[in-house]
């Protein structure tokens, strides 16, 4: 496709279901969205609704025997959902990179930074190895390791884990993606360190034109740093628009129980937050409605027995799954009372 | 609160780990009281210490150096049942729900064997007190007391903790990140929860977590912990509105508030922390601190009142009313 696609992934009705022992379980549902080029976008929820499950579908890794992939994930102009191995490895790291959570465990513990950065440029673009381990300290560079050509030795056990998320990024971008998606790509590093990260992932978004799905629980994250947000419940959209909107308008009950349960900076101490009572539901044993009804106070008859479908707001590209949605409001202030 | 005499009064205390050839100094040298009925929030990065000064004030790692009162009690001089009596009047609850309670037990005997190993309430009484805590926490004896541990969610796991430290009645409750593997709505039940068992028990609290949010939304006071130290300590609400250690300013900086409109900093701390192995002369924030200068280097910042309750330890403390003039930066 021509770069002057302004869209560069169209997932459709996307679904992953996990056979297993009690039954098929479906991790997530009848997600579409669009991402344009050079565009972020945050996928929120809490554990279990599927947001790390939809990244790794989209990137292909969803695929062993006892996984069901339907839909389709248009990258590009490429099919990701049903492609062979070889299809998918050619597009793995040109066209899609991923930043796995973990930092401390998805680099290989024996094997040189370097040598782990140097591994995807030369198979996939075939450099040399002097080649490769001059690109490989300009990258260290440009995530913002201090003496790149001395840190390229070390191992991953010599670096901090700040360090080592960079590390991470330098791999996942060693190749040029054009599209980045970062699975809670801060959680478990410190304020500072985050901040730093997230500075450096937006800064870099822009001078290499890539587009980043920003996948987190925590709201602060995606609230500076996106253009959009996919709010997820029990593996599906429940509520997509522009950050904005969706956190000064939002119709979806949940959404707001979701802003509003969070501890804010700037309230007084001992002050008594607003909890959803109850917990995520169990995917095993969905009801035919909608997944929130259970813990939902608007909940009604219709609500327990009838899925809501994504259904536009005003606002052009904003969409909630709700049958009884909060009503209409310029400006909804996000308040703990 | 400010009652004259505090609850727990901890002086000098250092807590030291050996490295091979080498010492870590984890806590080195912090001093702070806590009031009855308050709750003091301890923040800090990882690797500043807060655990282990937590840990440190249990005796379940062994302080260096240092005094830890309890009521006017040396925690540091007791040895044997006197250390285990005073220590009933203590309890801590652990950050991962999951792996601090065992699997294998049932809650209900998780939660009696506090009183087991003490036999301070034995027979149906003990039944009735077991019951009690669960009610208290949120979970239905009946229904859910003979289920093992390993059967519940990080939230229940973490309610189940609480009924358990809550079971010989402690005066302190030292809570170390204990909402911090919970998801944001669970997150927000047990900090209510927490709230209301405090009232009702008449606990003092000592909150260590790295989240500023949630420290601030359960302390009253707060006290900032930097490589081993405390550099700030104060009211919350002043400590969050006028920090005067500029350690404090980047920390809260770095907090990202859920709001779209709020100002994304521009002033981001570089760097890391320093190795504790080998910390730096002077002030410990000095190598990543823009306002540094050789007085930095060479003069250790004592923690001083900048106003009453508001002690910061910094040579250049800011938002302080009275002019100063700013020393040229170091070039070291």
């Amino acid at each position: 496709m021509s770069d002057f696609d302004p869209i560069l992934l169209t997932v459709n009705d996307l679904a992953t279901t996990f056979q297993t022992a009690g039954g098929p379980l479906p991790a997530v549902g009848g997600v579409s969205f669009d991402l344009k080029r050079n565009e972020t976008i945050g996928v929120v929820g809490e554990s279990g609704s599927g947001k790390t499950v939809l990244t790794r579908t989209i990137m292909g890794l969803q695929q062993r025997t006892n996984v069901t992939v339907t839909g389709s994930v248009l990258l590009d102009g490429h099919e990701m959902v049903g492609a062979s191995e070889g299809d998918k490895r050619a597009l793995w790291g040109s066209e899609v990179a991923m930043i796995f959570q973990d930092p401390m465990t998805s680099l290989n513990p024996v094997m040189r930074v370097g040598k782990q950065i140097d591994e995807s440029l030369r198979v996939r673009l075939g450099m040399s190895k002097a080649d490769a381990k001059a690109r490989a300290i300009e990258l260290l560079e440009l995530v913002g390791i201090p003496s790149p050509a001395h840190r390229y030795d070390a191992y991953p056990g010599q670096l901090s884990g700040g360090m080592r998320q960079r590390v991470v990024i330098a791999i996942a971008l060693a190749c040029s993606p054009k599209l980045l998606l970062a699975d809670e790509p801060t959680t478990g590093l410190d304020v500072t360190i985050q901040a730093q990260i997230l500075n450096l992932l937006d800064d870099l978004k822009e001078r290499l034109h890539m587009s980043v799905i920003l996948v987190t629980h925590d709201l602060g994250v995606v609230a500076t740093r996106t253009s959009r947000i996919i709010v997820m419940y029990a593996g599906r959209i429940v509520e997509i628009g522009s950050t904005r909107e969706v956190f000064s308008a939002h119709r979806m009950p949940y959404t707001r129980a979701l802003l509003e349960s969070s501890p804010k900076v700037s309230n007084d101490p001992h002050t008594r937050l607003v909890t959803i009572p109850g917990r995520p539901p169990n995917l095993l044993k969905l009801t035919q409605g909608c997944s929130f009804a259970p813990r939902c106070s608007y909940a009604t008859d219709r609500c327990h027995q009838e899925r809501p479908e994504l259904q536009p707001a005003d606002e052009p590209g904003h969409a909630y799954a709700c049958w009884n949605p909060l009503p209409k409001t310029r400006k909804r202030t996000v308040k703990t009372t | 609160m400010n009652s004259a005499e505090p609850l727990l009064k901890i002086r000098d205390l250092k807590v030291s780990f050996g490295m091979g050839h080498h010492e870590v100094q984890a806590v080195a040298g912090v001093s702070f009281d806590i009031f009855e009925g308050e709750t003091l929030g301890l923040v800090g990065e990882s690797g500043c210490g807060k655990s282990t000064t937590g840990k440190a004030l249990m005796r379940i790692v062994e302080p260096t150096s240092g005094t830890v009162e309890l009521d006017g009690v040396d925690l540091c001089a007791q040895k044997g049942k006197a250390l285990r009596n005073i220590r009933t009047r203590m309890q801590m609850i652990f950050q991962d729900p999951i792996s601090s309670l065992n699997p294998r037990r049932r809650i209900k005997d998780i939660v009696a064997e506090p009183l087991d190993c003490w036999k301070s309430v034995t027979g149906s009484a003990r039944d009735t007190v077991v019951s009690d805590l669960l009610v208290k926490v949120g979970i239905d004896p009946q229904v859910y007391g003979n289920r093992y541990a390993r059967q519940f969610s990080g939230g229940q796991c973490q309610r189940i903790s609480i009924a358990r430290s809550l079971a010989m009645r402690p005066k302190l409750l030292i809570c170390d990140e204990m909402v911090s593997a919970l998801d944001v709505s669970v997150q927000a039940q047990i900090l209510n929860l927490l709230e209301d068992l405090k009232k009702e028990y008449g606990l003092t609290l000592l909150f260590i977590a790295h989240d500023l949010a949630v420290v601030k939304n359960v302390s009253d006071r707060v006290a900032v912990m930097y490589l081993g130290k405390i550099c700030e300590i104060g009211p919350s609400n002043t400590l969050y509105e006028v920090p005067g250690h500029p350690y404090t300013k980047f920390l809260l900086g770095a907090a990202l508030e859920a709001d779209p409109d709020s100002p994304v900093h521009g002033d981001v701390l570089t760097g890391e922390p320093p190795s504790p192995m080998n910390p730096p002369s002077g002030c410990r924030f000095r190598t990543r601190c823009p306002f540094a200068t050789q007085k930095c280097a060479d003069e250790e910042p004592l923690l001083s009142e900048v106003a009453p309750g508001h002690s910061v330890a910094c040579h250049y403390p800011l938002n302080v009313k009275t002019p100063r003039k700013r020393a040229p930066r170091a070039t070291a």
